[in-house]
């Protein structure tokens, strides 16, 4: 069995099966330094006087989505040689691949405020063998739902991760 | 602005990421794929430098849309493809069309576009007017 065929078959046996993450508490620190990394210093004074008047503060609209991963994170030599966590790369443990994602649509229902408890629910939806120009991939699909406390669902997010092998790996183009 | 009708086209507008957003980006989203601040490690896999974060392209696809559409506009969806890399230090140029006006609503077709207009990311991104 290839390594693209390995993928396949570890991907599918994931297929539908939720796992939920406890997201945490999100904070207003949280928000402003996302924000900071987009270069918007609007929002992080817009948030702030919110925050001295005690109004609430919302998050930046893709700061859930944008976050790859709420797990602790495992130390540096529990990491795959491309710097990601098995996690956040569910079906290559251990395998010669190179992945890229494919695209993202995310739905904004309703904005996380600072200090609400959050869940994420992720399934890997589905796993499709294609052919490219540059050669073979497999094609994860994956969903993921944030939830607050109380089940109002945030933000849902579907998206695609193209899993090749890596240039080094026999077979690979 | 005037009330947008389907056909518009939104002023363009470039920019570049730098190095440092990427590695800001990446620590501030928890995301310690190499290929995003590594730029010896992006080359081993195929990467002409750190490679643009698919969710900043998302940021930059979103955050243009709503500044077009002014202060009171909110992101309801964002959807975009990959279609090939963007990477650290190149220029880069954000463009939007109306696709289409349902009362509030208003759909948009976007794009990251490299130099020579080849398009890196396209996707659509639906604004409702509050």
């Amino acid at each position: 069995m290839n390594v693209l065929d390995e993928v396949l078959t570890r991907a599918r046996s994931l297929v539908d099966r939720w796992e939920d993450e406890d997201c945490g508490t999100v904070t207003v620190k949280d928000f402003c330094r996302y924000a900071a990394a987009l270069n918007d210093a609007d929002y992080i004074d817009r948030a702030r006087k919110r925050e001295a008047t005690g109004e609430p503060v919302e998050a930046p609209a893709l700061f859930l989505a944008a976050t790859m991963s709420w797990e602790d994170g495992p130390p540096e030599r529990e990491l795959r040689p491309d710097g990601l966590a098995a996690r956040e790369s569910p079906c290559t443990m251990g395998l010669p691949v190179r992945q890229v994602h494919g695209g993202q649509t995310v739905r904004l229902l309703r904005g996380p405020v600072a200090g609400s408890r959050v869940t994420a629910s992720r399934a890997v939806t589905s796993a499709e063998r294609k052919q490219g120009r540059s050669g073979a991939f497999v094609l994860l699909g994956l969903t993921t739902r944030f939830t607050s406390a109380d089940g109002t669902e945030l933000t849902a997010v579907d998206e695609t991760i193209v899993v090749m092998e890596a240039l080094d790996s026999p077979g690979a183009p | 602005m005037n009330p947008p009708v389907a056909g518009d086209i939104c002023p363009p507008q470039r920019y570049t990421h730098s190095t440092v957003q990427l590695f800001r980006f990446s620590a501030v989203s928890w995301n310690s794929h190499r290929i995003h601040y590594d730029a010896g490690f992006a080359a081993s896999e195929g990467f002409p430098g750190a490679v643009v974060q698919s969710t900043l392209h998302g940021e930059t696809l979103t955050r243009y849309a709503l500044a077009w559409a002014g202060p009171n506009s909110l992101l309801e969806t964002v959807s975009w493809r990959n279609r090939t890399t963007a990477v650290a230090g190149e220029p880069l140029t954000w463009t939007g069309t109306v696709q289409a006006v349902e009362g509030a609503r208003v759909s948009l077709e976007v794009a990251v576009l490299k130099a020579d207009g080849t398009p890196c990311v396209t996707g659509t991104v639906q604004i409702a007017l509050v």
